[in-house]
């Protein structure tokens, strides 16, 4: 996935802050000690957000953990819990498929560093896949559906988005209380239908350039490398739509400690992400390279 | 049955206002208009019933402890959750499959019935755009439902739908009327900064890579 959801910021106290970290922490920390130090490279927000959606409404329990990068203070970090390893499977699962594709795109020397990271993980996918292997299939599924929709270059928003909303979807398959399941099965849907179209519409340009397959030059027959705005109006109306669809099956969760958080998403954060990326504001995090480096240069002055 | 005053999410010494303000947020957030031709509309349903029965509940305890005698029952205002209705005089009988189809929640049979349809009258495109909604295939949804209202404007079914499709949706109070592209709103540019800046790099440990 891509890691845009996060909450807003501006509307949540210490308290709340320090509990998404501590999701945060909780499920590098799970990523590393289920599948090695390679797949913590793979932690985003994305992958967070589900694991809270996953949690149970209580107070996770949570403990003091340095790592790499907190070296000199103690992060308070969520402790071991069912939803952690589901997120942390999930992720591992959809992350190596992911790569295969690009691998699958890519030239011979263009696909190198996917090569090379597909080899760092192969041993933390075979280990994924035995512990979701209904993940595992339906993830090859919607993947090969999504390759055969921009194989025909397909024009429907809808039918573009489908496979990766379907694929998000069969993430909620591990719940096991009926109505749940079902209530997050929607949310889900409509999460991957938006990640898919926002980071449609953040690659607009680039794909412009490379003449790679975005779906929605084929749905507004845009010419230009830019979104006019009348097709941004249009593309906001329907990402909207699923915001709401999301906030509709939200509102039939009981999430308990996690409402805080979570509302400042499905109310807030979801417009305010799909504003910037529509205006060109959105800045994606560094590349993880920098990132490191700008870790070490702030933990060691 | 469950805690009335659970149900409604306050604490039993809460005033009669304090209770009432409780119920008509609850109520305005399981609002039938928020579930329209949604797959999710039953459970929005029974959660209303549930909302509404604590309420009443309440209202009768609360009225026989301060002893008067003369209550009514509570008759609670939102009892349409309806998506789209199975008997609908006029249409051919293809569309009347399809529309029962719907009902019964088997989307698939109706859209096989309607690809098979030979005529795509109004009625055809809004049960395509019900179908769609119902898939969560909502630019479609919206391209059919507005044919439909074209081609048909004085049709208040295919009007409702569409003031569905385009409503507000619930938010909490305290969150403005947003829009991805509703440029309304000056905390809306005040999040999308701090957004920003947390995406730079300026705040904080969620930007670090986090090897915890």
């Amino acid at each position: 996935m891509f890691g845009y959801v996060v909450p807003s910021r501006a509307r949540l106290d210490e308290r709340e802050n320090e509990r998404f970290r501590a999701v945060y922490c909780g499920l590098c920390h799970t990523l590393g000690r289920r599948y090695g130090f390679a797949a913590r490279f793979l932690l985003n927000y994305d992958f967070t957000f589900l694991a809270i959606l996953l949690s149970p409404p209580d107070e996770p329990v949570c403990a003091a953990c340095r790592c790499v990068v907190h070296l000199l203070r103690s992060r308070c970090t969520m402790c071991a819990a069912p939803a952690l390893d589901l997120a942390a499977d999930r992720c591992v699962v959809l992350s190596w498929w992911q790569l295969q594709d690009h691998i699958a795109d890519h030239g011979f020397f263009a696909g190198l560093k996917y090569r090379a990271a597909s080899w760092l993980l192969a041993r933390a996918y075979r280990k994924a896949r035995v512990a979701a292997p209904e993940f595992d299939g339906a993830v090859r599924r919607h993947l090969r559906e999504l390759a055969a929709r921009e194989e025909e270059r397909c024009s429907s928003l809808d039918a573009a988005a489908e496979p990766f909303a379907a694929l998000l979807a069969d993430t909620a398959d591990c719940v096991a209380d009926g109505s749940r399941r079902r209530v997050l099965r929607q949310l889900f849907y409509h999460l991957g239908r938006w990640i898919y179209l926002i980071d449609a519409a953040d690659d607009f340009a680039k794909d412009a350039k490379s003449g790679c397959y975005n779906p929605l030059r084929y749905r507004y027959g845009a010419e230009e490398d830019k979104l006019s705005d009348e097709n941004k109006r249009a593309l906001a109306q329907t990402l909207d739509a699923s915001i709401r669809q999301m906030a509709a099956a939200y509102a039939l969760c009981d999430c308990g400690v996690w409402t805080p958080i979570l509302d400042s998403i499905f109310y807030e954060s979801f417009y305010g992400i799909g504003k910037a990326v529509l205006e060109g504001t959105y800045r994606k995090p560094l590349p993880r390279a920098k990132r490191t480096e700008r870790g070490k240069q702030e933990e060691t002055p | 049955m469950n805690d009335p005053y659970k149900v409604l999410n306050v604490s039993p010494t809460a005033s009669d206002d304090e209770v009432k303000r409780a119920y008509r947020e609850l109520a305005r957030k399981y609002h039938p208009d928020n579930y329209h031709d949604n797959p999710l509309a039953d459970l929005a349903q029974e959660k209303m019933k549930e909302i509404n029965e604590a309420y009443e509940t309440v209202q009768r305890q609360r009225r026989a402890a301060s002893g008067a005698q003369s209550y009514r029952g509570y008759q609670s205002g939102y009892q349409g959750y309806q998506g789209t209705q199975s008997g609908y005089a006029g249409s051919d009988p293809t569309l009347r499959q399809a529309r029962a189809a719907v009902a019964s929640g088997d989307i698939s049979q109706a859209e096989r019935l309607l690809n098979a349809a030979p005529e795509h009258n109004a009625e055809w495109n809004f049960l395509m755009g019900v179908v769609c909604m119902r898939r969560g295939w909502l630019d479609e949804a919206q391209t059919y439902i507005n044919t439909a209202v074209q081609m048909d404007p004085q049709n208040a079914e295919y009007r409702q739908a569409q003031t569905a499709m385009n409503g507000e949706g619930y938010r909490p109070a305290g969150y403005g009327g947003f829009g991805t592209l509703a440029n309304n709103d000056l905390c809306m540019r005040l999040c999308t900064a701090s957004l920003c800046m947390s995406a730079l790099g300026t705040g904080g440990c969620w930007v670090l890579p986090c090897f915890c």
